[in-house]
């Protein structure tokens, strides 16, 4: 069970829709592990609903609803087969229609003896949407970031100056807050990184690789 | 139309005396017996608000409104049996599709390409836990009430998220406020309406 969350400004921002696609592709992708934050989900999702109820309806002629009418036998009432509960731990579907594959079927981009990146494409043009991969005990070199940043951890965990995260945990970092997190002992780390400026290297031993880090976006 | 005789578990009444359970009933006729009369019912009520949604504050065209409301009430009538009404409100099932329908509109506008449609970012119904009909229904009616309540700039806040489509941000920006009095003024109508989150720590 998640233990670090969106914030509920991000959730109410995800509810109403006005989140950017890649962001809110990582909040779905929490929701997954989340039960409590689907919970808050559907509560704002219920406030929008009545703020939706209270507008002061727009006229809408009968040739309207004719024009509706006339298309509906094009478009039959779908039967929905009984979905199951999604497999605790199972990497979300949203992603794994992203990845199509797995994990070890992606091209990973390798940044440093210990990490490599997979950058998959969400169509969003503001946002890189990567997934991390950290081997056990590795450390992502110290770095800072133009913009802000979104991980979920999706398989092991690691930890920085401020805690340690385990799978489906969320985080969001803002603009300029430093961090240098270690993949776990026990196992490869691998998480969904959400971008909108690249990272930026604050040590001296790999800051010269600070120019070749574009952002992937799209 | 047939007239329903049996009264559903889930009944109850508004205080202006309107059956509120009418829509998931014709959600119900629609998945399963393909009743067109349900629909113009389900129509009828939900078009001329779409239209408004649509219309609020976004620069979409009266055309493109209508447009809006015909996809929103296809979607509606073809995804019908994906309705529960036992995990989601009929009113608030609509919304959430009329406002994926809205995404997906703005992104063609914008020829902004993507592999996934609006749905795609929220997790199906299906897998929801099934609610406590009483708490949620008491929780949307303290909802409704405590919303004639809020202060002008906390709901003006709110509309501006939720009717608008807007960030946060992007409210600021329209409103010219700084991004943190938004910010708190959500979380202060959120507050109000008793949304909120417990023991949580931010990531």
């Amino acid at each position: 069970m998640a233990k670090y969350h969106p914030d509920l400004d991000l959730i109410t921002e995800y509810a109403a829709g006005s989140l950017p696609l890649a962001q809110a592709a990582c909040l779905s992708a929490h929701l997954n592990y989340c039960e409590q934050c689907r919970r808050t989900a559907g509560q704002l999702e219920d406030l929008g609903a009545t703020l939706f109820d209270s507008l002061q309806g727009e006229t809408v002629g009968d040739v309207q609803l004719n024009a509706v009418l006339a298309r509906l036998d094009d478009v039959p009432p779908l039967s929905y087969a009984k979905v199951e509960q999604p497999l605790a731990g199972q990497t979300p579907a949203l992603l794994q229609r992203l990845m199509k594959g797995e994990f070890a079927d992606l091209v990973w981009k390798k940044i440093t003896s210990t990490l490599s990146i997979s950058y998959l494409s969400t169509g969003d043009p503001g946002y890189e949407f990567a997934l991390y991969h950290i081997k056990a005990g590795g450390k992502i070199p110290e770095h800072t970031h133009k913009g802000s940043e979104m991980t979920l951890i999706l398989e092991g965990g690691f930890s920085d100056a401020d805690g340690t995260y385990h799978q489906g945990d969320f985080l969001y970092r803002e603009p300029s807050d430093v961090h240098a997190p270690t993949a776990l002992q026990s196992e490869d780390c691998i998480c969904l990184a959400v971008l909108d400026a690249p990272l930026k290297f604050t040590g001296w031993k790999h800051r010269w690789m600070n120019p070749f880090l574009s952002l992937n976006a799209g | 139309m047939s007239e329903h005789t049996e009264t559903p578990k889930n009944d109850w009444q508004t205080p202006t005396g309107r059956r509120t359970d009418e829509w998931s009933e014709c959600l119900t006729l629609i998945s399963q017996k393909e009743d067109r009369a349900a629909f113009t019912r389900l129509f009828r009520h939900f078009a001329p608000l779409i239209k408004a949604f649509a219309l609020s504050g976004s620069n979409l065209s009266a055309t493109v409104a209508d447009e809006l409301v015909q996809e929103t009430m296809l979607k509606v009538w073809q995804k019908s049996g994906a309705f529960n009404p036992e995990k989601a409100a009929a009113s608030t099932w609509v919304y959430t599709i009329a406002r994926n329908c809205r995404t997906d509109m703005f992104r063609r506008l914008n020829k902004f390409d993507t592999p996934l449609a609006g749905d795609d970012v929220y997790p199906d119904q299906e897998a929801e836990e099934p609610f406590s009909q009483l708490q949620s229904r008491r929780s949307r009616e303290h909802v409704r009430e405590m919303m004639q309540e809020l202060p002008p700039d906390q709901a003006q806040i709110l509309a501006k998220v939720y009717m608008e489509g807007k960030s946060h941000a992007e409210a600021a920006g329209e409103l010219d406020l700084p991004l943190g009095t938004v910010k708190s003024r959500v979380r202060l109508a959120l507050q109000k309406l008793q949304i909120h989150m417990e023991n949580y720590s931010y990531g």
